[in-house]
């Protein structure tokens, strides 16, 4: 049965109620009018029609099974609101509600439709066909062509525009229409991850042509931006004309700025906001103990990374590195710095949600301060190893830093922890240059990401400035491959690679936290908050 | 000045008592710290995390497992030499520009209290921050702050006092005398601008030890681990429901010893009034 068979049948058992006396005609009308249906619906319904029929006048007139009711959500303060520069979860938070993605990905790490309803790939693996939704239309009335994918992932892969993606999108040979509805990519080498990467979080499409995307809101996505007040809120209606069916659930969403969390938590308990999508961990210990509010945590595969700088010394002796690895006892900070919620980590990004890829062949070394103090004594610091601790101010970060301190000096490891604002550690790419950071990284949803970006030599954000040739080859299978057995295995030794001589540990995985009020159906969270789908969520 | 009616005058009020007893407390404190203290500030126990004050842990422990009662005693350490050594070095380098360049006048004059002039023109939170943002958070620049934010309020104080006392008739035999000038601005001049540069000065005290506390709970003053009050302030902000008391704690021993100075200086104040 579906939602408007189901509130035919409670109408029409009301009505019974009503012939029998049991209940008036008043109350009758406000249960018809509360269920969604009009009053001439109900009316007809009363007077005995089986099925009622749309109202004469009701033409451009909302449905009854439409959208309604308000969903405000708290979220921190965008800043960039083009989707090709767009990426913290707030700025894609909203984006991702005005625009569309050409495919998606569920809760479940899975590539789902969303523009593209469909999608084959050439057996060579190198040529990609996606074919568009029917009846998709942006805000302003015009229908989506193949011709405006074309042109946003042409400006995403332009290198003149310095658009981070263009690293991302370097891989494609070419990008034709093939017809009003189809769009065709072809890659210069294998991807199979190219549709993931057709998910990035800045491929958002766009109108062709457009000349302002950071202002315009021209989106084909399930709401329309009525107001937007810098630094203070988004107001956005539903999409009438949205093409997914059933979406959105509401007609009205209020994405409200927080620049404090401890305030954005302080709201939903005082019932200002609905839905808050991340916060630190005393907050959602706080709120796991707050009647009327639901907690939800979900793992995800985001980490902390701590990692040591291996192309100057002292990070290029192996020594130091094991020695710190040594000294560090990852169970005691998954307990002390995130109560336990999430996972442990094995000083690799591919962590146990990436289920056939992750591995335990290789153990981790038990903590051994006094084994430490001895690679550091061999390594040429017999007196111990005196170094800053750069540290950005944000999530639980600064604890780890301080955890971190009193377990490596146990190892005659020196720590000077230094807090910087986030701005100032991500600034000039100083995070790039130190010796000895932390490093906060998102969850994605294939491992891929993390080796590329971050791991294999000369890679843009490769802040250890890690360089060995055994792992960039592994990478590189893992990332070309066809055979899926063959990837595990690559997988398997670059998480060996990284236990042994790796310049980072990776003490957790940590858990996405975010709470709402109760009453709220449909919230499925996500690993990155700013994904999170708000049109499938009813009030 | 009788040395023995200002003590009497300043131990008659019971509040200035209270008020020195308070401060005297935290004196011991930051003095004896290592032999009141029955553990180690930055000491971690992933067992005991949050727990609330007990025999053992007389404040509680935090969210990583540190004696909150340990903590407070090696923050107070933090605390008093930041601010009374801030406060000492601002009333110094204060009372040397502002006596003297009052006393010497002309474009000197002018020039150096439109600088400070400049500098008052901000909120002393303000400056700080800005200071900081230069020089980069550490024990050192903190202190270095409080000496820039206060110099030029105590050289201002000092100023208005010379001026007052520069045309009396002591000065300018002083002068006839053909005295000189170190004679005339320490022999004659400070004994008497010393008064309400003591008055001044405790009042100093007591609002750097906010602007210390302050500059940790925005995270630019004393890094972590130390156990720097306003820096526990800001730690436990998220985990107020959780652990009450890590929150209370701290901010009650800013709150106490900012009281105890308070009245330290109404007393200063008061006794000089009257003798």
């Amino acid at each position: 049965m579906n939602p408007s068979d189901e509130r035919l049948h409670v109408l029409q058992m009301a009505r019974s109620e009503v012939l029998a006396g049991r209940m008036s005609r008043r109350a009758f009308l406000r249960l018809g009018l509360a269920l969604g249906l009009s009053a001439g619906a109900t009316a007809l319904v009363a007077c005995g029609s089986a099925t009622p029929s749309p109202e004469p006048t009701a033409a451009p007139a909302p449905t009854q099974s439409g959208p309604t009711g308000r969903l405000r959500v708290a979220s921190e303060i965008p800043v960039q609101l083009d989707p090709a520069f767009a990426s913290s979860d707030a700025e894609i938070l909203i984006l991702n509600h005005v625009y569309d993605y050409l495919v998606d990905i569920d809760a479940g790490n899975n590539v789902i439709p969303r523009l593209a309803r469909e999608w084959t790939m050439s057996d060579d693996g190198l040529r990609y066909r996606l074919t568009l939704a029917d009846g998709v239309y942006f805000h302003d009335g015009s229908p989506l062509t193949a011709a405006d994918v074309v042109w946003t992932f042409n400006r995403l892969r332009d290198r003149s525009l310095q658009l981070p993606t263009a690293d991302l999108y370097a891989n494609i040979a070419d990008i034709t229409a093939d017809g009003e509805n189809a769009v065709v990519f072809t890659l210069t080498t294998p991807n199979p991850f190219f549709l993931y990467d057709l998910s990035d979080n800045h491929a958002l499409v766009l109108r062709a042509g457009v000349t302002n995307p950071a202002t315009a809101f021209n989106g084909t996505g399930p709401f329309k931006v009525v107001e937007y007040r810098t630094e203070n809120r988004i107001d956005l209606a539903a999409h009438q004309a949205y093409f997914q069916a059933g979406k959105p659930a509401i007609a009205n969403l209020e994405i409200i700025f927080f620049a404090d969390q401890a305030a954005a938590v302080d709201a939903l308990r005082g019932g200002q906001v609905d839905l808050v999508l991340r916060m630190p961990t005393p907050l959602f210990q706080t709120l796991q103990q707050t009647a009327g509010i639901v907690t939800v945590q979900t793992p995800t595969n985001g980490f902390d990374l701590v990692r040591l700088r291996a192309d100057r010394t002292p990070g290029n002796q192996p020594d130091v590195i094991r020695a710190l690895k040594l000294a560090t006892d990852r169970q005691a900070i998954f307990r002390q710095v995130k109560a336990g919620l999430g996972a442990v980590g094995r000083d690799s990004p591919i962590g146990p949600l990436f289920s056939a890829y992750y591995s335990e062949e290789t153990p981790i070394p038990p903590r051994d301060p006094a084994a430490a103090r001895a690679l550091l004594a061999a390594a040429g610091y017999p007196n111990g190893l005196k170094l800053d601790l750069h540290v950005p101010d944000s999530g639980d970060r600064p604890d780890l830093a301080v955890v971190l301190k009193e377990q490596w000096a146990e190892a005659g490891i020196d720590i000077n922890v230094i807090v910087e604002p986030e701005s100032v550690y991500y600034g000039d790419n100083g995070w790039l240059e130190v010796d000895l950071g932390i490093t906060g990284w998102g969850s994605r949803p294939v491992p891929q990401f993390y080796l590329d970006v971050m791991l294999v030599s000369g890679a843009v954000w490769n802040e250890s400035h890690f360089s060995d040739a055994e792992f960039d080859a592994l990478a590189a299978t893992a990332r070309t491959t066809l055979d899926e057995a063959e990837r595990v295995r690559a997988y398997r030794e670059i998480q060996r690679i990284l236990i042994e001589r790796g310049p980072i540990i990776i003490p957790y995985f940590f858990a996405q936290l975010s709470a709402h009020r109760e009453g709220l159906r449909g919230y499925v969270a996500k690993a990155f908050p700013g994904r999170t789908d708000l049109a499938v969520i009813a009030v | 000045m009788n040395v023995q009616r200002l003590g009497r005058a300043f131990f008659a009020d019971p509040a200035t008592a209270a008020g020195t007893i308070i401060v005297a407390g935290f004196l011991t404190l930051a003095l004896f710290g290592p032999l009141v203290a029955p553990y180690s500030p930055t000491a971690q126990n992933v067992d005991l995390i949050r727990q609330p004050p007990s025999p053992s842990h007389l404040f509680g422990t935090d969210r990583l497992g540190r004696d909150l009662f340990s903590r407070i005693v090696y923050g107070a350490r933090d605390m008093l030499a930041l601010a009374g050594g801030g406060t000492a070095l601002a009333v110094i380098f204060g009372t040397l520009i502002g006596v003297s360049v009052a006393y010497l006048g002309g474009w000197l004059e002018e020039l150096v209290f439109r600088l400070f002039d400049g500098l008052l023109a901000m909120p002393a939170l303000l400056l700080a921050l800005l200071l900081l943002g230069a020089v980069g958070p550490s024990r050192v620049s903190v202190l270095l702050v409080i000496v820039v934010v206060y110099t030029p309020i105590v050289a201002r104080v000092a100023r208005s006092v010379v001026l007052t006392l520069k045309p009396r008739g002591f000065i300018e035999a002083a002068r006839m005398r053909d005295e000189r000038l170190s004679y005339v601005l320490w022999r004659e001049l400070l004994p008497l601008v010393a008064p309400t540069l003591a008055v001044e000065a405790a009042l100093r005290f007591s609002y750097a030890i906010f602007l210390v506390a302050s500059l940790g709970f925005l995270g630019v003053g004393v890094q972590p681990p130390n156990p720097d009050w306003g820096l526990m302030v800001l730690e436990a902000r998220n985990e107020f429901a959780l652990a009450p008391w890590s929150l209370y704690v701290p901010a009650a021993a800013i709150a106490l010893l900012v009281i105890g100075v308070n009245l330290m200086a109404e007393g200063v104040r008061r006794a000089i009034g009257e003798s």
